[in-house]
């Protein structure tokens, strides 16, 4: 029944997504437009080797495109649920889905899943137009390491969404764990240039983000085909995150929960 | 958890509002037997809507509890949520974007009905209610049909207890006296539910309800087979 329930609101997330049609098209001109100043800087170092890069393959471009796409997925997994739950409250429907004999959880999965759904579309355009009109070369790639940290890395932000969510539930609007995340994920955690570049006092601070492991164990996944093994210290501190916030997530979530349906707010926004 | 002599129970039910510091319900007791139709007058802020949400699962109240088919609102989540059905006056509850039928299809699988079953259920239903095209996009219905959508909603499981929220608050006159006779008439005499619903309309306890309680402030004043000039006294001293 649970996979019904999952399919059921995948099947209505992609008709009210298709209903919009011009939104669609605008997206497939959006992913151009992202890659497109990255190509360009990538350009720059044209013919020349970047010491920073040559751990990942040594292309710039190709280095941001899997920064880019597997950001995109850490963007879903901490905001999926939250910006669901607002979108929910928003549009008057959460009362009559609460209302359903649906566990609490199987809602909240079944409802950011979507988002994943749509990550792996544009993943897979992002990864074409990389492939087929920019030169990335993908021939080393470890597929099981990459599902392994790819797992552990929705896991961790998933469960950081769900700590997310809970200030949402409770204060409606100002959720640092989000803002706390996306300014530093994006500025310190390896996106767009590897952390190598930074001083070593900001680099010891990015080593404290989970992103910044994701994201490095990703590259030398991808482009220089890591086993599981070579990415033991990656996998190891991703699992320890994993660890601490997945308990955290639930918790803060449960009480969060509770409390919104005690104090009668839970449909406020 | 059948068999019960009383399908709806309340106990000292009470709801304080931390936030407004308002008693929303003040030691609400009620007893609703199998097959009656149950009206909760009020005016605007008294509590009805607090209880039938409390009722619903949607709410948890601050003290005392209530039970529905033997199930206790703040144990019993999914059991409680499985034998009552709610339809409130907002029609913003549907995807508009999508059809009515794609609505219901949905809706229908969150309540963990068989695909099949499901289908012609919603046949049945659409032709109870008279919708005649029911693939339309959801924004294209009139608000009185929109409402009827939503009673459609809630009666997709068969519940046993209906709560309704101003179900008539959309509908014209003619609507919503077809309404009231659909629901003593198919649901309660014919399949034997329960209904709880709320008004502000004074003509729709008139030779429909079984009883009414009279809510204000928070607490239950009247109970009972009112009259409409005792419900009128009772609404005009506060």
């Amino acid at each position: 029944m649970f996979i019904r329930k999952v399919t059921a609101f995948i099947k209505r997330d992609f008709l009210i997504e298709t209903s919009y049609r011009f939104s669609f098209f605008l997206e497939i001109f959006g992913i151009i437009t992202t890659l497109l100043p990255f190509y360009f800087i990538g350009r720059l170092f044209e013919g020349r080797m970047v010491s920073h890069l040559i751990p990942y393959g040594g292309d710039y471009f190709s280095y941001v495109l899997l920064g880019l796409t597997l950001s995109n997925y850490i963007g879903t997994s901490l905001s999926g649920i939250m910006g669901q739950i607002n979108n929910e409250q928003s549009m008057g429907t959460l009362e009559a889905l609460l209302i359903t004999p649906t566990k609490t959880w199987h809602l909240l999965i079944s409802m950011s899943l979507w988002g994943f759904v749509y990550n792996t579309a544009q993943s897979i355009l992002y990864i074409l137009f990389g492939v087929l009109f920019f030169g990335v070369a993908l021939k080393s790639v470890n597929l099981l390491s990459c599902l392994i940290i790819f797992s552990l890395t929705i896991i961790t932000f998933s469960s950081l969404g769900l700590l997310s969510s809970s200030f949402i539930l409770v204060f409606k609007r100002g959720n640092p764990i989000s803002w706390i995340t996306g300014t530093l994920s994006g500025l310190l955690g390896g996106v767009y240039f590897p952390v190598s570049v930074f001083p070593v006092w900001l680099m010891n601070i990015s080593l404290l983000l989970p992103v910044t492991h994701s994201i490095e164990a990703m590259q030398l996944a991808v482009y220089k085909g890591y086993s599981p093994l070579m990415l033991l210290p990656q996998i190891g501190i991703l699992v320890l995150f994993s660890l601490i916030l997945v308990p955290l997530g639930f918790a803060s979530f449960g009480y969060a929960l509770k409390k919104a349906k005690k104090d009668g707010s839970l449909l406020q926004y | 958890m059948i068999n019960q002599p009383y399908i709806i129970e309340t106990f000292n039910l009470t709801k304080y509002f931390n936030r407004t510091k308002v008693k929303a319900l003040d030691n609400i007791n009620i007893k609703v037997k199998h097959g009656q139709i149950i009206a909760l007058i009020g005016q605007n802020g008294a509590g009805k809507t607090t209880l039938l949400k409390i009722l619903a699962t949607l709410i948890l109240p601050t003290n005392g509890t209530a039970y529905i088919n033997g199930y206790d609102v703040t144990k019993d989540e999914n059991a409680i949520k499985s034998c009552i059905g709610l339809v409130t006056g907002d029609e913003r509850s549907f995807y508009w974007r999508l059809t009515a039928r794609q609505n219901m299809e949905f809706f229908a699988t969150l309540y963990n009905i068989e695909k099949n079953h499901a289908r012609e259920k919603m046949e049945y239903l659409f032709n109870l209610f008279e919708i005649d095209n029911p693939d339309k996009r959801f924004q294209e219905y009139s608000a009185g049909i929109k409402q009827r959508f939503g009673i459609i909603r809630a009666m997709m499981h068969n519940p046993d207890v209906l709560l309704m929220d101003e179900p008539t608050k959309s509908l014209d006159i003619s609507s919503a006296k077809n309404l009231r006779r659909f629901i003593k008439e198919e649901l309660v005499l014919k399949s034997g539910k329960t209904v709880i619903f709320t008004t502000h309309r004074l003509e729709e306890i008139k030779d429909f309800c079984d009883s009414v309680a009279l809510i204000t402030k928070g607490k239950i004043t009247a109970c009972g087979k009112l009259s409409e000039e005792e419900i009128y006294k009772c609404l005009s001293e506060k």
